[in-house]
């Protein structure tokens, strides 16, 4: 990404005089693409677009992780947000009743969650303004990422397989649980 | 001249405040629980601007990835869990709406 970034015509002026190179541009148009994507997503009121819109905005924050030089990370995104996390809410979709959706899409938006969330979002900004500036880092390939991952944090990362293995095995009884407890509700009914 | 900090920061928090818009406005399990993902993924783009810029030797790097690695694992298992007991709340009570679910127990 950096040699491409070389190659790339430089200092290109845009947004009132400041200074913007391909990668800069780059992101700040995919960056805006994702925050609308998100932005569409909550507030659509047909499920299946809210799908399609979360969807698109896994995929613009992928990018953004291939231009922060995070290659992995970035098919990582692809892989089980784009692609999983988001076929599983489509599956998760199809089995549920219509009407649900279509009930929830009544709900108004009243002002003050959004008066709240622009306030929130004024002071995130405005802390991000004041952020200091560094010096970007090396860039990393993965097996530097591999070995730190498994040598320096191999803890957390096991840490993390017993979370998964725990999730699973509460997703499996409450399934059953649900099962039972309904066949006994119908049972009685 | 790389992506600015001041940019990947702004983003971050610009997301953050969606993912929190969502979480206080919506009622649906389903909407909850992908504001609740942006929320996560606003986190996990912070960690790989500092991972970009590092503060100080030591700090950020290679670490800030790990970090992100891990927060995506965990950020997927709770969508499966959660999409889990939205299944076992429309199948018990016939609604997702979690102001509609005031009990814990099945």
């Amino acid at each position: 990404m950096r040699d491409l970034h070389l190659r790339l015509p430089q200092g290109v002026p845009v947004l009132g005089g400041r200074e913007v190179n391909a990668e800069t541009f780059a992101f700040l148009v995919v960056g805006a693409g994702t925050f609308v994507s998100g932005a569409f997503a909550i507030t659509s009121r047909e499920i299946v677009h809210t799908i399609i819109y979360i969807g698109a905005f896994f995929a613009g924050l992928a990018t953004i992780y291939f231009l922060l030089q995070a290659p992995f990370l970035g098919l990582l995104q692809l892989a089980v947000y784009a692609g999983a996390v988001t076929i599983l809410l489509m599956f998760a979709v199809m089995v549920l009743r219509k009407r649900i959706f279509a009930r929830e899409a009544r709900t108004a938006l009243s002002a003050l969650p959004i008066l709240l969330a622009l306030l929130l979002g004024l002071v995130l900004v405005d802390l991000a303004l004041r952020a200091p500036t560094y010096l970007p880092g090396p860039a990393y390939g993965v097996g530097t990422l591999s070995q730190n991952l498994f040598l320096v944090n191999g803890g957390w990362l096991l840490l993390l397989g017993l979370v998964m293995l725990s999730a699973l095995t509460g997703g499996v009884y409450l399934a059953r649980e649900t099962r039972s407890s309904s066949l006994a509700r119908e049972a009685r009914g | 001249m790389s992506i600015p900090l001041v940019d990947l920061l702004g983003l971050s928090g610009g997301l953050f405040a969606l993912g929190i818009f969502g979480i206080i406005t919506r009622r649906n399990f389903i909407l909850l629980l992908i504001s609740v993902e942006i929320v996560m993924n606003a986190a996990i783009l912070n960690f790989l601007a500092f991972a970009y810029y590092p503060p100080a030797p030591g700090l950020g790097g290679v670490t800030g990835q790990s970090v992100a690695v891990v927060l995506v694992g965990l950020a997927a298992t709770e969508v499966a869990v959660g999409l889990a007991i939205v299944l076992a709340l429309n199948r018990l009570r016939g609604t997702i709406n979690v102001a509609e679910a005031i009990q814990l127990k099945l």
